[in-house]
């Protein structure tokens, strides 16, 4: 398949030296990871959940969090993230699908407790530095053989670590779409009454998607955060859920790591087009629109269809 | 301590009357075309930001202004509706992401010309009631009056013209009422064009009240979309208890907890309503 | 006794549209239910499915309770619905379609393993549902379609595909809602085989439908209902010449 593509990927760092360029690529493969486990809950499964992003920061304190007051490593501390989103997804899945909320309500609630989340971080100062964020020094670290325990710094060690990473999440992802699992998120998007007639248990599936797509989003926010080493609440906001969006929307719903184009867009944007903000944030949504309405497939979707025209 | 409360009471409820004209442009637009237009918030604040411009800008005097802003806003609905949104109808998600970017381009726009410095706009009707000991500024209540005369006057349009009965059918039953001669097209750019400006008016009302940012706009809309759920969307008179509803939690909330949980009330109470009336308060139209 | 209707009624607010139903099914029964337009066929056979949720009555299937279960729980206990105006997964091909009814078989079979499904041996559960698909496509006649989209399929084809998804998850009860109406003479030919088909292995059937020449020839029992509630109940040949039955139809002349 497209695995191919990967290996250039690998061998970037050692063509190109602009700091600026692999900072880009850092922040595209892990906003990658969001965008791509969004898809699976939005483009695979037809839910539009807009709680992936506090997903995103609920791992990113846990992980901070918990490795302050446990003391433990990044990586254990990432589970904690991954396990608090997972018990949190599961409540607030059961919760949506047992009352069978559809589409628009469904949205709307996953962004009401998505705020509620907010709301919380924001004011539970003693323990979240609220508004302010939290600002730290401690980084993953990594056992390299014959060095011992080193720290992740540097924009290489982290290009890789985060290639790695959005590797595996592409991998695992497209093993579950592929499944007889994914079969069944299909069947939910396309026409979700027949799907229950015919034996599949919707709302499991429905929370099961959910939960496995937080997970990732989970898995995003800890990375992000130790890679700019910086938390706040803005990481929960509902710019943060449409930009997620965006990327999947811009992408590619169809394929598992089509998003991964659109995060690399919406994170190139801003270095691209050198203007001031107010600038840059007209044609951010000039894009969305344009993409809406000219290439509802997204951009890969559009050079697949080309390339079977062909 | 009851004064407070009573206070907070009458300001929750014309607070209220504001979230409840954006939850009736909510709700009309979702009726007909079949979408949630985020950007009703955005035109809000242009409602809001074209006011201040008339009136403390160009001179033109509050009770012309407000109307003048309305027209442009409306006619801006409009536009937008006919560019865009007719390819979106009926397509919740491609609705959303095109509002989405509307808003983008409309406070882009706002902050290229005013930048994020609050303004503020002259004192319209200076002076206050005196309620039984409760305060209440004159020009609040004027405006609770303006909104919910141009409730009752929506309300009452749909139910009892020709055009809004069109329009209900509309929102029923689609193909029947197409069958029966309603130029949907026209209906929906309509509705289009008067949600927009009831966004509008909300909006250069707002002005005359509190100081204006390009960012005012994204808290009204999604109160106003809090409101339009938990009343159930498709309810006109709806929208007006949904949005008094959350403004009076909120106003009488506050005084029971800090004022940064403000919005938690309206979202709470909306997962609530839904959990258990799954199509809103009042669903049936 | 496979299945036991009991004082089953549903009502929606003000208006009630299955009004204290009772009747049985025993195995390899197929029984027809007539009735006007309105009088609650379809509400019936939604109420069985789990569709909806009965206001008051029982459904005892082989013993159990099954009122208030959800649809999945039922289609998995052993009754499949039809729907009157095809549901189909209309993006995908029609052996897609089908594969997906697959899922109660594959369930069946496999059971808790099917999660093999996410680890690089790809496949292998689905692809013993391969010659059952095959078998369906040829029965319904729908081989030369195998790799179409399942929207592009006639009015005729896609009710078709409506009963080959139904076959697929191997039901004990089959409910049909009116599988015939819309259907051209030879669609109709093949419907007929495929209901002989079922009843040859034993699968009860319960059919609406209008042509009541179609359904009186094969049906061993017919229930006629007007407004929701059961006005006749006997063998084809006696129900509709009752006179209650004929004055509910008023002046309806039979296919």
């Amino acid at each position: 398949m497209k695995h191919l593509l990967w290996i250039p990927l690998l061998a970037v760092p050692f063509v190109v030296h602009d700091n600026v360029v692999l900072t880009i690529l850092v922040f595209t493969f892990i906003a990658g990871i969001l965008a791509v486990s969004f898809n699976l809950v939005f483009g695979f499964t037809g839910q539009l959940s807009l709680f992936h992003a506090a997903a995103f920061g609920l791992s990113a304190y846990a992980t901070y969090l918990s490795m302050i007051h446990l003391g433990i490593s990044f990586w254990l501390g990432m589970i904690v993230g991954v396990l608090f989103v997972t018990l949190i997804s599961v409540v607030i899945g059961a919760i949506c699908f047992r009352f069978n909320l559809r589409e628009l309500y469904f949205a709307i609630v996953t962004l009401a407790f998505s705020e509620l989340i907010r709301l919380v971080i924001l004011n539970w100062n003693s323990f979240t530095n609220g508004s302010l964020g939290i600002n730290f020094t401690l980084t993953p670290t990594l056992w390299v053989p014959g060095r011992g325990v080193i720290p992740v710094t540097g924009t290489l060690m982290w290009y890789y670590l985060s290639l790695v990473a959005v590797a595996l999440a592409v991998f695992g992802y497209s093993r579950i779409v592929h499944s007889w699992m994914g079969r069944c998120f299909a069947s939910i998007r396309l026409n979700d009454e027949l799907a229950d007639t015919l034996g599949i248990d919707v709302f499991r599936y429905k929370l099961v998607s959910f939960v496995a797509g937080n997970i990732g989003a989970a898995i995003a926010g800890s990375l992000y955060s130790f890679y700019i080493s910086y938390i706040d609440p803005n990481y929960f906001s509902l710019d943060q859920s449409l930009a997620i969006i965006a990327m999947a929307l811009l992408g590619g719903r169809e394929f598992v790591a089509a998003p991964i184009v659109g995060a690399l867009v919406l994170t190139a944007l801003p270095h691209v087009i050198n203007v001031n903000a107010e600038a840059r944030l007209l044609i951010y949504g000039l894009i969305l629109i344009l993409t809406i309405l000219l290439m509802p497939r997204g951009i890969v979707g559009l050079l697949a269809r080309q390339r079977r025209a062909a | 301590m009851l004064q407070l409360v009573v206070g907070q009471l009458l300001n929750g409820i014309i607070v209220g009357t504001l979230y409840a004209i954006i939850a009736l442009g909510v709700t009309l637009t979702f009726g007909i075309t079949g979408i949630v237009n985020f950007a009703l918030g955005a035109f809000m604040m242009l409602g809001a930001y074209v006011t201040w411009y008339l009136s403390d800008g160009a001179g033109v005097a509050y009770p012309i202004a407000v109307p003048l802003a309305v027209a442009c806003i409306a006619l801006l609905g409009l536009l937008v509706d006919q560019a865009l949104f007719r390819f979106t109808r009926n397509n919740l998600i491609n609705g959303l992401i095109v509002s989405i970017g509307l808003i983008s381009v409309l406070v882009a726009v706002v902050l290229m010309i005013w930048t994020t410095t609050p303004q503020n706009m002259h004192y319209v009707l200076p002076g206050v009631f005196r309620v039984g000991g409760v305060i209440v500024p004159k020009m609040k209540a004027v405006v609770f009056v303006v909104l919910l005369l141009v409730i009752l006057f929506t309300y009452g349009a749909l139910t009892r013209t020709w055009a809004g009965r069109a329009a209900y059918a509309y929102a029923q039953k689609p193909e029947a009422a197409a069958l029966m001669g309603v130029r949907t097209g026209v209906l929906q750019a309509g509705v289009a064009a008067y949600a927009a400006g009831l966004a509008g008016l909300g909006g250069g009302l707002y002005a005359s009240l509190y100081s204006i940012t390009p960012e005012i706009g994204s808290a009204y809309i999604l109160k106003g979309v809090e409101a339009a759920i938990l009343a159930g969307i498709g309810s006109i008179m709806g929208s007006f208890v949904g949005g008094i509803i959350i403004g009076v939690a909120e106003g009488v909330g506050s005084i029971f907890l800090p004022s940064a949980y403000n919005d938690a009330y309206g979202l709470v109470l909306l997962v609530l309503i839904l959990l258990f009336k799954p199509a809103g308060l009042f669903a049936n139209r | 006794m496979l299945l036991e209707v009991r004082n089953l009624t549903k009502r929606f607010g003000g208006l009630t549209a299955v009004s204290d139903m009772s009747f049985a099914l025993d195995e390899g029964d197929i029984v027809g239910i007539f009735g006007p337009n309105g009088s609650g066929k379809t509400t019936l056979l939604n109420l069985i499915s789990g569709v909806y949720e009965p206001t008051a009555g029982q459904l005892v299937w082989q013993g159990r309770e099954l009122a208030g279960c959800k649809p999945h729980r039922i289609a998995e206990a052993g009754i499949v619905k039809t729907f009157q105006n095809p549901q189909l997964f209309g993006e995908l091909s029609v052996h897609d379609n089908i594969a997906i009814a697959g899922h109660l078989r594959l369930k069946r079979q496999a059971g808790w393993r099917r999660i093999a499904t996410l680890f690089p041996l790809r496949g292998k559960a689905s692809a013993d549902l391969e010659p059952r698909i095959d078998h369906i496509l040829r029965l319904c006649r729908l081989e030369a379609f195998r790799d179409a989209p399942a929207a592009s399929l006639s009015y005729g084809g896609e009710k078709m595909l409506g009963v080959a998804m139904a076959l697929m998850c191997e039901p004990r009860l089959l409910l049909l809602d009116e599988p015939g109406s819309g259907l051209g003479h030879d669609e109709i030919r093949n419907l007929d085989e495929v209901l002989r088909d079922l009843r040859a292995h034993g699968t009860t059937l319960c059919v609406i439908d209008h042509r009541v020449g179609f359904l009186g020839k094969l049906a061993d029992r017919a229930i006629v209902i007007h407004h929701g509630a059961k006005i006749a109940e006997g063998p084809p040949d006696d129900v509709l010449r009752d006179h209650a039955v004929i004055e509910a139809y008023l002046g309806r002349s039979h296919a």
